[in-house]
């Protein structure tokens, strides 16, 4: 229509302009409509799984570590929950008229415990060359989905705050993978290794049966995560170095446990790869979960936008320019429970019992408690 | 087994070499600011944190359900009317010294017309008894007749006055809980400026070099980040990095067991309360500019303060007097929405929305009080002197207090980066208000009688205890402290000698290198 025309041509054209420019409004509001379609199915799809994960249902876990043996007692024992009463270290009673079910204080020695696991914790993981962080415990919801949570479904684990879009962590992947979203890393930045602590939200909804009782499964609780950001080519490396420094971290505390590695049907979408590591719990007469450490490669990293750029420039020459910069990558994300407290003294109260109704400490501890070597009985 | 024991056991927390050296030779930012609870929704000159919005003394809600509502409130104080009314002057004096908007004129009106009521339903039901009794007997039927309808009126009539009298002590129970707590004789009546200067602990340091802020001190030295939470869950969060890790957990450590060897027994307490418990406290959950965060589909919200969960412990129980006191230290996270707060008292660590303290709170006998008020304010001093603060104690001023407190004790420090005093700590006598509300009781030890019946009516009567919290550490204001006054030139910062064998040993923050 630029050029010269004839008048009744030059009506035909813009009578053909109009007609396309209605087609082309009517299918880009189609196409946008259809992008977030495919969008939000697409979204659900699961990651990838390691090709030496088992498949099948959790009895299909393979074992890959056993520590230990359980410890045979020649006395009576006590679960968590009786040893929390007679030593006056756990208080339910109380929790359950301030708060609900399933909320919790911890009294005297317990307190000093919780401290001592991750001052102890803390020491050792940064060792390893792990950065210590604390994180916010409140943060939207949209980070929560980018993680690969569902705030909002029904039998979700995630409180969230009455007139806002924010929602309570169950974890501190969920901050400690918001720190670097929609960030372009270095590669030479590469890998960054946290352990985070906080206290984590869980409501439990659907949460049923006998795994719910004393300390086992509760609304509240601190917890020390390692997360890692790596090149794709090293996450294999690391989720080995994670499951490996918990596995030193529960063979110093003297526990018995054994690490699975998960079968498909019970990983999370985000995880291509699951280690958990089962610890036995005498006072339930059986294993119980204790950590988790999970590959996500980048599951999450897509959805949190989590790039890198590699080093080496794929030609040399004197044009510097985005043109000549290598193309960004996903970078790849794993996480991993340095030190769940809970579950923690779940089995350590239950695990160093003594017959005259005192708990042990176990030697790697005492120093973070200022020397305490037992905890014994309360005169009344 | 004695808390004696554990507070020998509590002094070495950290090896020195279990830590890594290398990890600690980057310097931290500067420390965080807290912001400590308040009851009053006045804005407060900026670093004078008054982080909770009043109590029900300064809103017109009272502490229960608002009257709009035509659900039953949840839970009643036992509020003393008879003595209310006995000393009207001097509570109507209290009220207008602390600004309160309770309205003693309704609560006095209510309480007659709720006494005349009560007395109207006793005689009808005596009547109606009346009534009762004479139908027993032998009657003509004209008389049986006659009194089976003045038994029927007088059943009608009683049915209408009772419902009117429970109404009547709802409206007067809902008015009479937001009369704040009396006030003790030597606190200074007025406005903040009138609040009274008890102690004050060294000098403000002299800088012979220019100083940063903690916000400076915290990005040259990679402690603090705020741009991620602000992106990951908005304004005034924060992440800890590094030695800031450390020292939050050393100031911790350290705190307890301080407080410990003082007889205090150590918590950790739910974060996550039924709202009720809230308003018992004398906070306000649901009103405007309400401090506090509600959960989503539930009757929960997060505390603000362990206060909370702490005088929830014993609520609706009867202690022994043997019992008491009872000394919590009492650490959790806390949560404020901070709505309201406005101006230049809200930068960096000053005032967020979570942060980590660590709360006393103490159930004595009410003629125990003041001395436990004193020790309080006692181990608090000793706290920041021993950290090597600059610090003065105020009596806070009658329109400073919150609806609970009878006598409140703040310590400001000073802060070098804003150049001024900000509160770094608070304590609080709230005599019998909480427990009044909280229902806690206790039961004196001697006997009225003795002899050899045993039985309720020779116990002697229960009595309302007292509580009080103070607050031993909150961590982002004492970071604020510690990293604006112990920075040095070459931008390093200095540990408090104390703290360090709280953190493996660490001396010093210094400047990473990049």
């Amino acid at each position: 229509m630029k050029g010269k025309l004839e008048s009744s041509e030059r009506e035909r054209l813009v009578e053909e302009g109009k007609n396309l420019k209605e087609s082309l409004v009517t299918l880009e509001e189609d196409l946008v409509k259809l992008k977030d379609e495919l969008q939000h199915v697409a979204q659900s799809i699961p990651n990838m799984t390691h090709p030496d994960v088992p498949v099948g249902g959790e009895d299909s876990s393979a074992i890959r570590k056993e520590v230990g043996c359980p410890r045979e007692f020649n006395f009576p024992i006590k679960d968590h929950l009786q040893l929390g009463k007679d030593l006056d270290l756990i208080d339910f009673d109380s929790a359950a008229e301030v708060s609900g079910s399933k909320f919790f204080y911890l009294k005297n020695e317990a307190v000093l415990l919780e401290m001592a696991l991750l001052n102890w914790t803390l020491s050792q993981v940064m060792k390893k060359g792990y950065t210590p962080l604390t994180t916010p415990e409140i943060v939207r919801s949209s980070i929560v989905e980018k993680c690969g949570f569902q705030p909002r479904g029904d039998n979700t684990q995630v409180y969230s705050i009455d007139g806002t879009d924010q929602c309570l962590i169950g974890t501190a992947e969920i901050p400690l993978g918001g720190i670097h979203m929609d960030s372009i890393l270095l590669e030479s930045a590469l890998p960054l290794k946290y352990i985070a602590f906080s206290h984590c939200f869980r409501t439990e909804a659907g949460a049923a049966g006998a795994a719910t009782k004393g300390l086992y499964r509760v609304h509240q609780f601190s917890k020390a995560e390692m997360f890692v950001i790596c090149r794709p080519e090293d996450s294999e490396f690391f989720h080995h170095e994670l499951i490996q420094i918990e596995e030193d971290l529960f063979t110093s505390l003297g526990l018995h446990f054994k690490t699975l590695d998960m079968a498909t049907a019970d990983l999370g979408a985000p995880a291509y790869r699951k280690f958990d590591i089962e610890a036995w719990m005498p006072g339930f007469g059986r294993f119980g979960e204790i950590s988790s450490a999970s590959n996500c490669t980048d599951y999450q990293s897509r959805r949190l936008g989590i790039r890198y750029r590699p080093s080496e420039p794929l030609q040399t020459g004197p044009k510097k320019g985005k043109a000549n910069l290598p193309a960004t990558k996903f970078v790849h994300t794993l996480n991993a429970t340095a030190c769940a407290v809970p579950r923690m003294m779940v089995c350590l109260l239950e695990n160093y019992q003594q017959e005259d109704g005192s708990v042990v400490i176990p030697e790697p501890l005492r120093p973070f408690m200022g020397g305490i070597e037992l905890i014994k009985p309360k005169l009344k | 087994m004695s808390l004696h024991k554990l507070r020998l056991a509590a002094a070495v927390p950290v090896t020195i070499s279990t830590f890594s050296s290398r990890l600690f030779l980057k310097p931290f930012p500067n420390t965080l600011t807290l912001g400590l609870f308040s009851r009053r929704l006045q804005p407060r000159k900026p670093l004078l944190v008054r982080a909770f919005s009043a109590s029900a003394a300064v809103q017109d809600i009272p502490a229960t359900q608002t009257s709009e509502s035509s659900a039953r409130p949840q839970w009643k104080a036992s509020i003393d009317f008879k003595w209310i009314r006995d000393n009207k002057e001097a509570v109507e004096i209290n009220i207008k010294n602390r600004n309160s908007n309770a309205n003693l004129d309704a609560v006095l009106e209510l309480y007659e017309n709720m006494l005349n009521l009560q007395k109207e339903v006793e005689r009808l039901r005596e009547e109606r008894n009346n009534v009762a009794k004479k139908m027993k007997g032998k009657l003509e039927s004209s008389e049986r007749e006659r009194l089976v309808e003045e038994g029927k009126n007088l059943k009608e009539s009683l049915v209408t006055l009772e419902e009117d009298l429970v109404k009547l002590k709802d409206e007067l129970q809902h008015v009479a809980q937001s009369i704040p707590n009396m006030t003790h004789p030597d606190v200074p009546v007025g406005g903040e400026d009138s609040s009274a200067i008890r102690k004050e602990v060294g000098c403000p340091r002299e800088f012979n070099f220019p100083i940063k802020d903690h916000l400076q001190l915290g990005k040259d030295l990679d402690l603090i980040d705020f741009d991620s939470a602000a992106e990951v869950s908005g304004s005034k969060f924060f992440y800890l990095k590094n030695e800031a890790v450390l020292l939050e957990m050393a100031l911790l450590n350290w705190t307890l067991s301080q407080v410990m060897k003082k007889g205090y027994t150590p918590l950790t307490t739910p974060e996550i309360v039924r709202s009720s418990i809230v308003e018992k406290c004398g906070f306000q959950p649901r009103g405007d500019n309400t401090q506090v965060y509600s959960i989503d589909g539930t009757d929960q919200c997060l505390i603000g303060t362990a206060e909370i969960p702490l005088g929830g412990i014993h609520m609706d129980s009867i202690l022994l007097e043997s019992a008491l006191p009872l000394k919590y230290i009492a650490f959790s996270h806390c949560f404020r929405t901070e709505a309201g707060a406005a101006g230049a008292a809200t930068k960096g660590l000053y005032r967020v929305h979570q942060f980590s303290k660590a709360e006393m709170f103490v159930i004595c006998r009410p003629e125990d009080s003041e001395f436990f008020h004193h020790e309080l304010i006692q181990i608090e001093e000793d706290l920041f002197t021993s950290l090597g603060l600059h610090f003065k104690t105020l009596d806070m001023a009658t329109a400073d207090l919150g609806a609970p407190a009878y006598r409140k004790f703040d310590i400001e420090a000073w802060m070098p980066g804003f150049g001024r005093f900000g509160e770094i700590s608070s304590a609080s006598n709230c005599t019998d208000y909480q427990s009044r509300r909280l229902g806690i009781r206790y039961r004196p030890s001697e006997p009225l009688q003795t002899g050899p019946k045993k039985g309720k009516a020779n116990l002697p009567a229960t009595k309302f205890v007292h509580t009080l919290n103070a607050t031993a550490c909150a961590v982002p204001r004492m970071m604020v402290c510690l990293l604006e006054n112990y920075q040095q030139e070459d931008g390093s910062v200095v540990i408090p000698e104390p703290l360090r064998p709280f953190m493996g040993g660490i001396e010093l923050i210094k400047p990473k290198l990049k």
